[in-house]
């Protein structure tokens, strides 16, 4: 692969590509894509609205496993901040990219990736310690039900996040003069930008707020 | 340095800027959170209560926009785009609250 190969940029986000092209000018998959996260929106949207109607019965029946003063708010501040790190790391990355800086970009891309894989190893040690030392499960009670439905699902779109990532990584090594690769990574990363921006709602409204 | 060099550098540099202020806030969101800071559940207080949750509200509500804005690029993007993510959005924070305001005075509704 060229380190240097300047990207092709004809086919992304312009909508140039008559087979994806659309009547409103832009590329219909990124189209395609922003519909998504739109509807991801109101979905996590959903699970917040239902988590915070039923907190005060939470706080009153389980106040001693309320998430955030078992685990302190540090712990997944530090996570918090490891996933925006990864989406400066993911940003950095496409820009990298569109100037057909290929190098950078693998190493921005796989730091995304690695970042991500830390913060599901944080959630992971977060489940296993809520579960196995304060009994809290998806079915012992109603603060385990609507705390594990927000987090979990959350976990399960950076888990898919990541895969996603690393499908757009060994394509584009595989074939590294492919005209879509900058639009690829662009798409994975407006996943990946919105996986974040859910923990920045669930971060604050679920460990933050009293 | 070539112009395209120039426009790198400063993009990159931008990023990196907005990833510190996004990490600053973060830090401030977690400092203002501890007990006795601001609020201390300990002697409950409303009026704390409430600068507590519209400042975090606030700082997370710039925290999200920085993202969608810059690393999304939705600030410079087409019209559509933008349209695709604040109309949702927008229903979203409508639904949760009408949710929170009709269910606010039922605490006992999960029985």
């Amino acid at each position: 692969m060229s380190e240097h190969a300047p990207a092709t940029h004809a086919t992304h986000a312009s909508g140039h590509d008559p087979a994806h092209a659309t009547s409103l000018g832009v590329d219909s998959r990124k189209m395609g894509v922003w519909a998504f996260i739109g509807s991801e929106t109101l979905f996590f949207a959903a699970l917040i609205a239902t988590y915070l109607i039923y907190k005060p019965v939470n706080a009153r029946l389980y106040p001693e496993q309320l998430p955030h003063e078992k685990l302190g708010i540090q712990f997944t501040g530090v996570l918090a901040a490891i996933l925006l790190a990864s989406s400066v790391t993911m940003v950095l990355a496409l820009a990298a990219s569109r100037r057909g800086d290929w190098r950078t970009f693998r190493r921005y891309h796989l730091a995304t990736v690695g970042l991500g894989l830390c913060f599901l190893s944080g959630q992971a040690y977060e489940f296993t310690n809520l579960v196995l030392n304060e009994g809290l499960t998806l079915g012992s009670s109603l603060l385990g039900m609507t705390f594990f439905l927000l987090t979990g699902f959350h976990g399960t779109h950076v888990a898919i996040g990541v895969t996603w990532l690393l499908s757009v990584f060994f394509k584009v090594r595989r074939y590294p003069n492919g005209s879509e690769n900058v639009l690829d990574i662009e798409l994975g990363g407006l996943y990946w930008h919105f996986v974040d921006l859910v923990w920045v709602a669930v971060f604050t409204l679920i460990y933050l707020l009293p | 340095m070539t112009t395209t060099e120039v426009a790198h550098d400063a993009s990159t540099r931008r990023y990196w800027m907005i990833g510190g202020i996004l990490a600053v806030i973060t830090i401030v969101e977690v400092i203002v959170s501890l007990p006795g800071i601001i609020y201390s559940p300990a002697q409950p207080d409303p009026t704390a209560q409430l600068i507590l949750v519209l400042l975090l509200l606030a700082l997370s509500v710039a925290k999200g926009s920085m993202v969608v804005m810059f690393f999304m690029h939705l600030r410079g993007d087409a019209r559509v785009f933008q349209l695709l993510f604040i109309a949702p959005f927008l229903l979203a924070v409508s639904m949760i609250l009408v949710f929170l305001t009709l269910f606010s005075g039922h605490v006992g509704i999960a029985g």
